[in-house]
């Protein structure tokens, strides 16, 4: 037989070619997770501590305050190392429950097709049909807000995306046989999706994660900009430049730091989506 | 054709429906409104008497049909905090959230549209790198930190242009720039992606191969086929006119629906937000149907009714 | 020797529509067929793409219901489709599929997918020697149970769906066109492989192919389909040397044979069968060489016409009226 194809478990198998960018956004993302991970010991101050003595002091005047204070003399820096936790945290979140439960809702589509299937098809066209924002907005009038419902609530971003592809995979995948090969040995439909058709599709899947995530952060923090997001004293990203937007005209720094680091690290994680998603499945659009 | 408008009309209906119901049924979890509104030490008659008032009395599908019938005549409720019509206070706003979201419209579609195209039929040149690169840096950028930089920029280091508020046409413009630009920079990759895929295509391969011009093969092949993906982002843009500058008028204090919708979510006037809710929920569907019908004209397979409903 | 599995004139009819409020129209896939396969024999089944063979095997396997007639297995009626019964019963039928690859799950070695039923099923043995033991009688090595599906060659997957299917020594084995996709050269090897492990286990088998040469090597009986219904069915030596029924014929005088130039080629013409359009009276009639008018107006019905055969033409003399 001709080996057409190489073998996955071949020996030496070399890393393949990736462009410096997205090696430079690979690198910042890995910053910013450990940055969040390691929140608690890298943190100089409390990001609560106020001195007042040092109010609105600009970054790179003082050895202990190297990104400035605000108005109420806290920390700009270790503000910002507590508001990327955060942000990231809801992100995170979210991300991995709307993958949950798009995956899921699109499994029982295909699993069942008929009611069920249009059922789901018609909640994809409501989420669809609404700019996410203002369901965000409607939901946190009527609720109130906590950061387990924030997060909750980022995570019906985007599910739709997951059900559709979980859905269209699963079909093709009971259609090409051997979904319904392994229901024609007689196994459960658990074992059947979650043993053989989710591996089959978890790259496809991933490369959407990497997609929606950057988008849950610019939601979180746009939300959070207009004061409806994360509470202080809580902060966050968004927090963060929409309480520093005050002292725009006196002290610019305040927003800018979080700024920076939103516009990064979406940058960063839609790089390294996008890059994926040539990599390794070219047909999502 | 027919029975393919008639689906599509269907579904509209059936997602405004959605739409009525979550709105109810979110109403209904939130909680008391009686409490929410009076406050938890309010005197049990006064409780009683609104919830009468709101008919809060009633079981719960009275309820749901009640408000099915009063959406449908128009009748929206009444702002909690100030008495006046929610749908009244709504309509107010419109014409200055639609000055600022249409010019942006135009300015996202007379920038968008040709850098995609043209970046799709110069792939790799330099000018079609600075459009994909812009793109990306369009979508990470959030608009309030645009909107932030500009004010930083203009308003406050060279004092050209005010920062906020709605006095003069100048005021419109760093709101309109803001909102332009970032869709602008979505629409031209999404333009030169679908450009590109279209590009691709065989029957270009084969209009080219038989001796058309290039530029005739664009405008005759390429161009139609590449605008059927185009018209279904352009329809949820034209869609987002009424609420698609939440964040934008937030930051520039312009009195538009949006700026309308944060106040009222920050204070939990409910009727006003469900009136926004449903504006914005119809408006979209709306363009939907446009769109879908536009299909219908745009492409023949669908006109002649092969394709049946995806 | 009872029958293993039964269908009594069993039909099944799929509804398709166009779109959501598009006109619904039936297509008879399978109309009133009624067969038997015994402990230890194969039954051949042979007919054009179409003729609802493929669908036969899934309503014989339980996979989809009848929506006439009755399937039964070992004497009980086949339970529905995806309840615990049904699960159950697979451990005692199994399946072979025309596209060994597509039958495959890509992302696991395939030793892992050939012991999979015995978890499913949870049996007790030693999986790492119940798999190369099954690897062994399939023909493959240890090596190759280490390989993804797409690291062999095709003859190579159909041994590891054959082996996979034979893990829970299954009783009935349907294999629906198992060998099309492969090499000439390689079919020969895999349908001598399905010959030795049904002699050394005695299991029954159903033999789905259009190929008659491949059929006549494997099958102890033969029913032939046309348009979802059998029109001859008897031993497989006597219905392929001396096919009764028309279609028979033709089929069989189309397949190459050793021997002699044959001088009574029937040549089939005119349009192949659709069963969305299934034809009035018998629906070979159109490309019938020998039909007469009742053809276009009666569907003739399946009877004996020898010991242990049976067709369904008119212009066949029945056995029973031969013998009176």
């Amino acid at each position: 037989m001709i080996d057409i194809y190489p073998s996955t478990e071949a020996p030496a198998r070399r890393l393949p070619q990736i462009p410096w960018f997205v090696m430079l956004a690979m690198g910042w993302i890995g910053f910013v997770l450990l940055v969040a991970l390691l929140a608690d010991v890298i943190t100089p101050f409390s990001y609560t501590a106020m001195d007042l003595k040092y109010r609105l002091v600009a970054p790179f005047q003082t050895f202990s305050h190297p990104l400035g204070t605000d108005e109420l003399g806290r920390d700009v820096l270790s503000r910002l190392i507590v508001s990327i936790r955060i942000s990231l945290l809801i992100a995170f979140g979210a991300t991995i429950i709307s993958a949950v439960l798009g995956t899921t809702l699109g499994f029982l589509a295909a699993h069942f097709r008929g009611f069920v299937e249009q059922a789901v098809l018609m909640l994809a066209d409501f989420q669809a049909a609404l700019p996410f924002l203002i369901l965000a907005l409607s939901v946190l009038a009527f609720f109130g807000n906590s950061l387990p419902l924030l997060i909750g609530l980022m995570g019906l971003y985007g599910w739709e995306r997951y059900a559709r592809i979980a859905r269209g995979l699963a079909i093709s995948a009971s259609a090409q046989g051997y979904a319904t090969a392994i229901t024609q040995l007689g196994a459960r439909p658990t074992r059947v999706y979650l043993r053989h058709i989710l591996p089959n599709i978890a790259s496809t899947l991933i490369v959407s994660m990497t997609l929606v995530f950057p988008e849950v952060i610019l939601l979180e923090s746009g939300l959070s900009f207009l004061g409806l997001g994360v509470q202080p004293p809580m902060t966050s990203l968004g927090n963060m430049v929409g309480y520093g937007r005050d002292y725009i005209t006196r002290a610019a720094w305040i927003m800018l730091a979080p700024s920076t680091v939103i516009v990064l690290t979406t940058l960063a994680v839609s790089l390294v989506g996008d890059w994926l998603r040539d990599k390794l499945d070219p047909t999502l659009g | 054709m027919i029975r393919f408008i008639l689906t599509r009309v269907l579904r509209a209906v059936i997602t405004i429906a959605l739409v009525v119901t979550f709105a109810f049924v979110v109403l209904r979890l939130s909680g008391d409104p009686a409490t929410i509104i009076l406050g938890p030490e309010a005197p049990p008659d006064a409780i009683a008497a609104f919830r009468k008032s709101w008919g809060l009395d009633q079981p719960v599908w009275v309820q749901y049909l009640d408000y099915f019938a009063a959406i449908f005549r128009g009748d929206l409720g009444v702002s909690m905090r100030d008495g006046r019509p929610a749908f009244d206070l709504v309509m107010e706003r419109i014409p200055a959230t639609l000055a600022l979201t249409l010019p942006a419209l135009m300015l996202k579609l007379a920038l968008g549209i040709p850098a995609g195209v043209y970046a799709a039929l110069h792939q790799g040149t330099a000018f079609d790198r600075t459009v994909m690169v812009t793109a990306v840096f369009g979508f990470a950028i959030p608009s309030f930190v645009l909107a932030l930089g500009l004010v930083l920029l203009f308003a406050v280091t060279l004092g050209w242009l005010p920062s906020g508020g709605r006095d003069t046409v100048w005021h419109a413009l760093l709101p309109i720039i803001t909102l332009g630009a970032g869709g602008a920079a979505a629409l031209a990759r999404f333009t030169r992606s679908a450009m590109l895929e279209v590009l691709g295509r065989p029957y270009i391969r084969t209009a080219s191969a038989k001796g058309l011009p290039w530029a005739a093969v664009v405008r005759g092949h390429a161009l139609p086929n590449a605008a059927i993906p185009t018209v279904t982002l352009v329809g949820f843009l034209v869609g987002s006119l009424i609420a698609g500058a939440v964040v934008v008028e937030s930051v520039f204090s312009w009195p538009g629906v949006g700026r309308l919708l944060v106040v009222a979510v920050a204070n939990r006037d409910l009727a006003v937000v469900q009136c926004i809710l449903l504006l914005v929920a119809a408006t979209m569907v709306a363009s939907n149907l446009i769109v879908d019908f536009l299909y219908g004209v745009l492409d023949p397979r669908l006109r002649h009714g092969a394709v049946a409903d995806a | 020797m009872t029958d293993l599995l039964t269908l009594d004139d069993v039909a099944r009819a799929y509804v398709t529509r166009k779109g959501l409020l598009g006109r619904r129209s039936t297509v008879r896939a399978v109309d009133g067929v009624s067969l038997q396969v015994k402990a230890g024999e194969t039954l051949g089944i042979v007919g054009e793409s179409g003729s609802g063979k493929s669908t036969m095997g899934r309503i014989a396997l339980g996979l989809e219901r009848p929506n006439e007639g009755a399937v039964r297995f070992d004497g009980a009626p086949m339970p529905l489709a995806g309840t615990p019964e049904w699960r159950d019963a697979r451990r005692r039928m199994q399946m072979v599929f025309q596209d060994p690859l597509a039958a495959l799950d890509r992302r696991l070695p395939v030793l892992t997918q050939i012991i999979e039923p015995l978890a499913i099923h949870k049996i007790d043995t030693d999986p790492a020697r119940a798999g190369l033991e099954a690897l062994t009688a399939v023909g493959l090595s240890r090596d190759h149970g280490a390989r993804f599906p797409h690291e062999l060659s095709g003859g190579q997957r159909q041994r590891v769906v054959i082996a996979r299917a034979l893990m829970t020594a299954p009783d009935l084995l349907v294999c629906d066109e198992p060998v099309s996709a492969l090499d000439v050269s390689i079919q020969a090897q895999v349908v001598n492989l399905l010959i030795d492990l049904q002699q050394r286990s005695g299991l029954g088998m159903m033999f789905i192919s259009h190929d008659l040469r491949v059929v006549r090597q494997i099958s102890t009986r033969v029913a032939v389909m046309y348009l979802g219904r059998i029109v001859e069915e008897g031993p497989a030596a006597d219905v392929l040397r001396t096919p009764a029924h028309p279609y028979a014929r033709a089929l069989v005088s189309a397949a190459p044979a050793p021997g002699p130039r044959r001088t009574d080629r029937v040549i089939l013409t005119g349009e192949p069968p659709n069963p969305a359009a299934r034809p009035t009276g018998c629906a070979f009639h159109p490309r019938c060489p020998v039909a007469v008018a009742r053809c276009r107006s009666e569907a003739p019905p399946l009877v004996p016409i020898a010991s242990g055969r049976s067709a369904a033409c008119h212009l066949i003399t029945p056995f029973a009226k031969v013998a009176a």
